[in-house]
């Protein structure tokens, strides 16, 4: 990640040199204000869905929607403690149901949780990012929000092949990390 | 059905809450003290996120990189036109939105160039984004294999997504 990072930097801040050198302390600046403004924002999201979270978490709600979903969550990521399998469990339901806003804290408690302190990532560390970044989501209401407004004459043509191409690379991303994961076992 | 699913279920778990005798309006309150120390924690994180990609877009490099990669992504049945797309999407949806905007601008939302870029959009996620916070909170240095596979599935997804949108 950060090499990936200083690579991007140090490539783009050559380029601007060489073609438009002014410009180049005004995008950082502005990249920032940009960042500062969508955390604001998002420290509003995150309070009404870790609000309600919260809400479905005392009412024991959350306790039973984990359980449904505990057989395949303790199948992909294999024994973890109680409190990160309802914390992964929330991740991706919330995920699916598209609201990736409130996907985020649980998936970063998860993180938390699945922390063992040894600086090294572990397989259901990977398997949750991994699920997270292939975005599973069942309703594209952003994208088909966007497509009615640029004069679309169907704009949820493109569910069922958004849903098709989200769950196959899921599926990939989940045998890729098993098989991947399972091989490093057996080697050392 | 998306406009309704969101408040049903909020009414729902509000009502279920006042059921069981849960204090609906002091566990609300408790769950959203915790979002400004957690966006506090990951602020230093985006804001590296956001100057590394609008630097990178604004070098131009991106779309260099797009005229160099075209004829792979024609090779893998990715149209050109959405590779653009294709490679900012994993740094940041915001930038993805606005190349989506004048992409349905340019082509059309229902082009096949457009369908294509609303599938990729809407399937995918922001890899760059999401690990690097994932992992911020963490005591992970090495993330090993993680952004590999990731993008493996986020180039698997661009595939599926415009074979499947020859069909619609």
């Amino acid at each position: 990640m950060s090499k990936i990072w200083v690579v991007m930097i140090v490539l783009s801040l050559a380029m601007t040199a060489i073609f438009a050198p002014s410009t180049i302390v005004g995008t950082m600046m502005e990249a920032a204000k940009m960042g500062v403004t969508m955390c604001i924002e998002f420290i509003g999201i995150y309070a009404v869905w870790m609000g309600i979270m919260q809400v479905l978490d005392d009412c024991k709600l959350s306790h039973k929607l984990s359980k449904i979903l505990s057989k395949p969550v303790q199948y992909i990521f294999g024994k973890t403690d109680q409190e990160t399998e309802k914390n992964i469990c929330l991740n991706i339901a919330s995920n699916i149901i598209g609201i990736g806003s409130a996907a985020t804290p649980y998936g970063i408690k998860a993180m938390q949780g699945l922390d063992k302190g040894d600086k090294r990532a572990t397989r259901a560390m990977i398997m949750l990012v991994v699920i997270n970044s292939t975005g599973i989501q069942l309703l594209p209401t952003t994208v088909i929000g966007m497509r009615a407004i640029a004069g679309s004459v169907s704009p949820s043509a493109i569910l069922w092949p958004t849903i098709v191409s989200t769950f196959l690379p899921t599926i990939l991303g989940i045998l890729l990390v098993s098989a991947i994961y399972r091989r490093r076992k057996q080697n050392g | 059905m998306a406009d309704l699913f969101i408040p049903i279920l909020v009414a729902f778990i509000m009502i279920y809450a006042t059921i069981k005798g849960v204090d609906a309006y002091t566990s609300f309150v408790n769950g959203a003290k915790g979002a400004l120390p957690l966006m506090a924690s990951l602020m230093p994180f985006i804001i590296a996120m956001f100057v590394a990609v609008e630097l990178f877009r604004n070098s131009g490099l991106s779309a260099y990189l797009c005229e160099f990669l075209a004829p792979v992504f024609k090779f893998i049945g990715i149209p050109p036109e959405v590779c653009e797309l294709t490679l900012i999407r994993p740094f940041s949806s915001n930038a993805a939105y606005v190349l989506l905007r004048d992409i349905f601008s340019t082509y059309g939302a229902d082009s096949y160039i457009g369908k294509c870029a609303s599938v990729i959009m809407g399937s995918s996620d922001t890899i760059f984004y999401v690990s690097s916070i994932y992992f911020a909170s963490t005591s992970v240095k090495k993330t090993l294999l993680t952004i590999p596979i990731a993008l493996i599935c986020n180039v698997a997804c661009a595939i599926i997504a415009c074979f499947c949108c020859r069909f619609i």
